[in-house]
């Protein structure tokens, strides 16, 4: 039954400012979803810059109005004020509430799409298993899940809405400043692109140095993180105050790193200050210089009159204040993009459905036969080279064979995470015809470290048998030779363990997550290196008691040691498919006698 | 909770004040730079308005022309368009540089607070995750708190000077609006720094219930029980982002208010100016000029909204960086220094690892200058424990006496030397890490523990030898040849008292017998004892079976 699959590669991320390469358009998709939120909270910002106009408009016809009353020497009253007052107080206060509108909007956003983000990348963890590995260990696969994922919160609640406004605002209040003066609406418009331009010239350089400078600060933190971890060593040997020096000449080094980088940063951010502060100037002795009517090409005329002209000016500040607030954002968009690399690994994972629905249920040890299994990678490599094998009911193997060699995938097929090629039968019934979750609940596994929670023994024993009662816990526990033990504690069964069952040693640890198993009755058991991590004496007196216990189950334990393991009725060799890749397949599967 | 003033703070605890001080001359100089590119972007803005103002008055009268000086004010408006400019630029690079210097300085403190500390093995590599990220975040606290409120009080200090230079009533009417939009953050301050806290608690809570899922997934997926773990994270997590919202709420619903408060301060601006200019006390051209600096005010007024949630971040993160790095009192350095011949005794020694349930109790024994002690037992019966105990690494019951004086008696730290089952590698080369223990130590010295340890081969088949990068960004070393390598450093102090964790776990016998015979004749003099669950053929070795 082949299940080929197939995944993309990631291309390697290019940071540049204008590129929409793959982590731009994965935060597209993953934006779909909020769109209607994110393009309300577009609309508001639009309509708010359309108040911000309104707003200079009726403050400029106020000014000028009395301007020319106080000029022609009228009495000053105060109807003008009156009049516009109602439209001033709705632009005044209309804007703050449109802002916070569209904030709200943008915070709801953001917060349903990390959410859902969250459950999706659980989802595509379940399905991988205990494949997960493979992202990273499970200290980093939860800093992905959670740090990560609300790293995109600044893309998706100020960037996304800042990207559009940076276009539609600027041309919102040229056409404005048209209305009354082409030539200072050209002076903006050149300046405008201008600003763009220099950021594209200086954001590609800055974004390039600044990717380094992101190595250079996980190198910083790294050595950090590494001398302090060893603390306990480096005291040990007297060495502290040296270590000490090292940090300081790391972050000095980085410190000095960076300056380079951001003299460079900030250059781009310096221009639009530059272009935002010389345009007003620029605007402020052209309208006032016509006002004089003392321009050079101009003389005796007037080309703005005083209304238009204050109108313009105080246009002008907000015309470059979206591009400004966008250059701040940006290191949101950098960090995004950053974060959402990270995370598309798990995300392209192309979810293998495990296709069966017939429920096989066990009533005793079953017998397990592959035929031709055969096992790739995501990348088409040969994780297992073909193997053909079979068990009877009741027997019990162990795997051996090179680190890579696809001992680990072999059980990981068997418990219905991975696809394969070949057939693996129980009972003569093809695995991927049975129901998954039905098979497994009938399998017991274990592995090099167990499964233990940070609660008492018994709601540990209780995570594997819900409905045991308290004399099958002491039973199980009995069987694994723990009871003895745990007997003697003041609190026996209700004793709660530390962080990874930290209060039992890791033999004892292993003895609990045997009793685990005991409590599900299970008929089939895979074992993966379940004494990897214990000592020589230790690991030889578990497999002897899992040699006691597992009688009756059709058994493979994969295990790098072998003694204490003379129960066994075969051992199987697997040979690495990465040394020999065009193994044949008689040859990659040899039977060892005991 | 977060009152800097009122606790007894240990000496060398960090305090939120004490941030600007160690860089007080930076940090001024940024303070400053800001100050004066806010203050030329206010004039700009208002030089501005008045100057178009000004020429239409004097264009109208159509005299201004040839008497309306337009030099002089051009000059500061293009004077102020630059300063901005360069301003800008100068206060982000002098405050990044004070930010950064802030960091090292800060890095360097808590290593050697770190460093201070007696048993600081139970920090867990997420702890220190956790330290990293904390010190990055009080950088935030000179940044976007003390930063912004003084520049917001300065500027809105001289806004109001140039109003009552104007003309005072204008001050009078537009000033109460204005100073209500300045401390109205203050309002938020409670709030704030609650959700700080609670933020804190609730993300620690929320990875506890990702990560222990997590590590048990294929076992919670057998047993279906994987749903109802990840619901009660999805619980968690919803409470975290509620609480993350409410805390931009926060700073929206602030800023609102503030803005609000400003549009009404303008609004009495002109209501007053209307009735200035009616009476001639006040020009049109000036009044604009007043009402343009309150518009400035706006930006230098908003960061004032998200201060107090940066106050509150940097402030729990500070009360975590103390907790964690809470120096007990430093042992006196005058106490003697044991010599040979040596003498242990041990005496009803009883210790607990922390948390553990069980552990070694009532062990006596004693052991003279030459001598070698094998300990063995079966697992979990306290090795490790008893181990920990002899090098002094743990608090336990009873007596271990070394030349008829108790531990607490001598100054030990140059006369015991323990090898732990987990050791520690450095992302150094193979030589630095080696002359961690010895920093004089010659190539030669090297090369000879190196054979001690039954590496020099291997050390020699490396392209760069001695030079070779150890650890995560460079040759990876198998687990056997790290404790090895450990080993090969810790002989390197040349202390009297070696305690070996297992040193030989998953050594052939010809390469145990090596490294037994070479630890035998380097401890001629010194006392030896080693943990091993293996029988080791040691002539003469005293045995303890726990």
């Amino acid at each position: 039954m082949p299940c080929g699959w197939s995944l993309k590669a990631t291309k390697a991320r290019t940071s540049k400012l204008t590129s929409s390469g793959q982590p731009a358009q994965q935060l597209a998709i993953l934006l779909q979803s909020q769109r209607i939120r994110l393009n309300s909270a577009l609309l508001l910002a639009v309509s708010a810059s359309l108040l911000f106009i309104l707003q200079c408009y009726l403050l400029a016809s106020l000014f000028a109005g009395w301007l020319i009353t106080s000029q022609q020497g009228l009495p000053v009253n105060s109807d003008q004020l009156l009049n516009s007052l109602p439209w001033l107080v709705l632009c005044l206060l209309g804007r703050p509430a449109l802002q916070y509108w569209r904030e709200q909007l943008s915070l709801q956003a953001s917060q349903h799409i990390r959410s859902s983000l969250r459950v999706q990348l659980l989802a595509k963890l379940a399905d991988a298993g205990p494949a997960k590995n493979q992202y990273g260990n499970d200290g980093s696969l939860s800093s992905k899940l959670l740090e990560q994922v609300d790293a995109l919160d600044g893309f998706i609640s100020r960037y996304y809405v800042q990207r559009y406004l940076v276009l539609i605002t600027p041309l919102l209040l040229v056409a404005a400043t048209f209305v009354y003066s082409p030539l200072a609406a050209v002076i903006l418009l050149i300046t405008a692109p201008l600003v763009p331009l220099f950021m594209i010239l200086l954001g590609n350089a800055a974004a390039t140095a600044s990717q380094r400078q992101l190595q250079q600060l996980s190198r910083m933190s790294g050595r950090f993180l590494d001398l302090v971890r060893g603390m306990a060593t480096l005291q040990q040997l007297q060495a502290t105050e040296r270590a000490g020096q090292s940090v300081a000449n790391a972050a000095g080094r980085y410190r000095d790193s960076s300056m380079n980088v951001l003299k460079l940063a900030f250059l781009s951010s310096a221009v639009l200050e530059f272009f935002s502060a010389l345009a007003i100037a620029l605007l402020a002795l052209y309208l006032g210089l016509g006002l004089l009517g003392i321009l050079p090409w101009a003389k005796e005329v007037i080309p703005v009159p005083y209304q238009g002209a204050l109108f313009i000016l105080l246009l002008a500040p907000e015309f470059y204040a979206p591009l400004r607030q966008l250059g701040s954002d940006y290191h949101a968009k950098a960090q995004a993009e950053a974060a959402i690399d990270g995370l598309s690994p798990i995300l392209q994972r192309q979810a293998w459905q495990h296709p069966g629905t017939q429920q096989l249920t066990l009533n005793s040890a079953p017998d397990i036969e592959l035929q031709q299994l055969h096992i790739l990678t995501a990348g088409q490599r040969q994780r297992l080279a073909p193997v053909s094998l079979s068990i009877n009911s009741g027997g019990r193997i162990a795997l051996q064979g090179p680190s890579g060699c696809g001992k680990s995938s072999l059980l990981h097929a068997l418990l219905g995470f991975v696809p394969y090629q070949g057939d693996i039968l129980i009972n003569r019934h093809p695995l991927t015809r049975l129901e998954r979750n039905h098979w497994q609940q009938q399998l017991g596994y274990m592995a090099q470290y167990s499964s233990i929670a940070a609660a008492s023994i018994a709601a540990n024993l209780r995570l594997a048998a819900p409905d045991a009662t308290d004399q099958q816990l002491i039973t199980a526990l009995q069987q694994v030779e723990l009871w003895p033990l745990i007997q003697q504690l003041p609190l026996g069964l209700n004793t709660v363990l530390g962080e990874r069952g930290r209060g039992l040693s890791g033999g004892q640890l292993q003895r609990l997550a045997l009793a685990q198993l005991l409590l599900r009755d299970a008929k089939v058991w895979l074992l993966d290196e379940p004494t990897a991590h214990l000592d020589g004496a230790t690991a030889y007196r578990l497999h002897q008691l899992i040699g006691t216990l597992s009688q009756g189950k059709t058994l493979i334990i994969v295990s790098h040691q072998l003694h204490g393991l003379g129960w066994l009725d075969n051992i199987m060799r697997l040979s690495n498919p990465a040394i020999n890749p065009a193994v044949n397949p008689v040859e990659g599967a040899q039977y060892v006698q005991a | 909770m977060f009152k800097p003033e009122n606790l007894p703070a240990p000496e060398r605890s960090i305090r939120l004040r004490s941030l600007l001080q160690s860089r007080s001359k930076a940090w001024l100089l940024a303070l400053l730079l800001g100050l004066a590119t806010l203050l030329a972007a206010a004039t700009l803005l208002a030089l501005s308005g008045w100057f178009i103002s000004a020429a239409a008055l004097a264009g109208l009268a159509s005299v201004g022309a040839y008497g309306f000086d337009y030099f002089r004010p051009a000059a500061i408006i293009r004077l102020c368009a630059i300063g901005r400019t360069a301003g800008r630029y100068a206060e982000r690079l002098t405050s990044h540089y004070a930010a950064l210097s802030l960091l090292k300085d800060l890095r360097v403190h808590s290593f050697s607070a770190l460093a201070q500390q007696q048993h600081n093995n139970h920090h867990s590599a997420d702890t220190l995750q956790h330290l990293v990220g904390d010190i990055d975040l009080l950088d935030q606290f000179p940044l976007k708190v003390v930063a912004p409120w003084l520049w917001a009080c300065s500027l809105t200090l001289l806004v109001l000077l140039f109003w009552y230079l104007l003309a005072p009533p204008l001050l009078f009417a537009a000033a109460p609006c204005l100073l209500l939009a300045l401390a109205l953050p203050l309002l938020s301050v409670r709030h704030a720094k609650a959700l700080a806290l609670q933020d804190t608690d609730a993300s620690t809570q929320r990875r506890r219930l990702l990560l222990e899922p997590l590590s048990m997934l294929t076992s919670l997926l057998l047993w279906q029980r994987w749903p109802d773990n990840i619901s009660q994270f999805s619980v968690q997590d919803q409470a975290c982002l509620n609480l993350q919202l409410r805390q931009q709420q926060l700073i929206s619903r602030t800023a609102l208010l503030q803005q609000s408060l400003l549009a009404l301060s303008l609004l009495a601006l002109l209501w007053q100016g209307n009735a200035l200019v009616a009476a001639n006390l006040l020009s049109v051209p000036l009044l604009l000029a007043a009402m343009l600096a309150l518009w400035a005010l706006y930006e230098v007024l908003l960061p004032l909204c998200q201060s107090f949630i940066a106050l509150g971040l940097s402030s729990a993160a500070r009360d975590r960086l103390n907790r964690l790095t809470d120096v007990s009192a430093p042992t006196p350095l005058n106490k003697p220094e044991p010599a040979a011949p040596f003498s242990l005794n041990v005496n009803r020694l009883s210790a607990r690892q922390s948390g553990a349930l069980v552990g070694p109790s009532q062990v006596s024994f004693t052991l003279q200058s030459g001598e070698v002690l094998l300990i063995s037992g079966a697992s979990g019966s306290g090795k490790t424990t008893l181990l920990q105990a002899l090098a002094n690494q743990l608090v336990f019951c009873g007596d271990i006496t070394l030349n008829s004086l108790l531990y607490d008696e001598w100054q030990l730290s140059n006369t015991l030397a323990y090898l732990p089952q987990q050791t520690d590698l450095f992302d150094l080369t193979l030589a630095q890490n080696l002359r961690l223990a010895a920093p004089d130590a010659t190539d030669a010295m090297l090369w000879q523990v190196l054979g001690d340890v039954a590496l020099s081969n291997w050390a020699q088949s490396q392209p760069q030898q001695l030079d070779t990068v150890i650890g995560e960004y460079g040759a990876a070393v198998s687990g056997g040849q790290a404790r090895r390598l450990a080993l090969a450093r810790l002989l390197l102090t040349q202390r009297p008292v070696l305690l070996l964790d297992e040193p030989f776990a998953g050594l052939d016998p010809a390469t145990t017998a090596h490294m037994l015979n070479a630890l035998l004749a380097h401890q001629r003099n010194g006392l030896l004892v080693i943990v091993s669950h293996q029988q080791l053929n040691v002539p003469h070795a005293k045995q303890l079976q726990l």
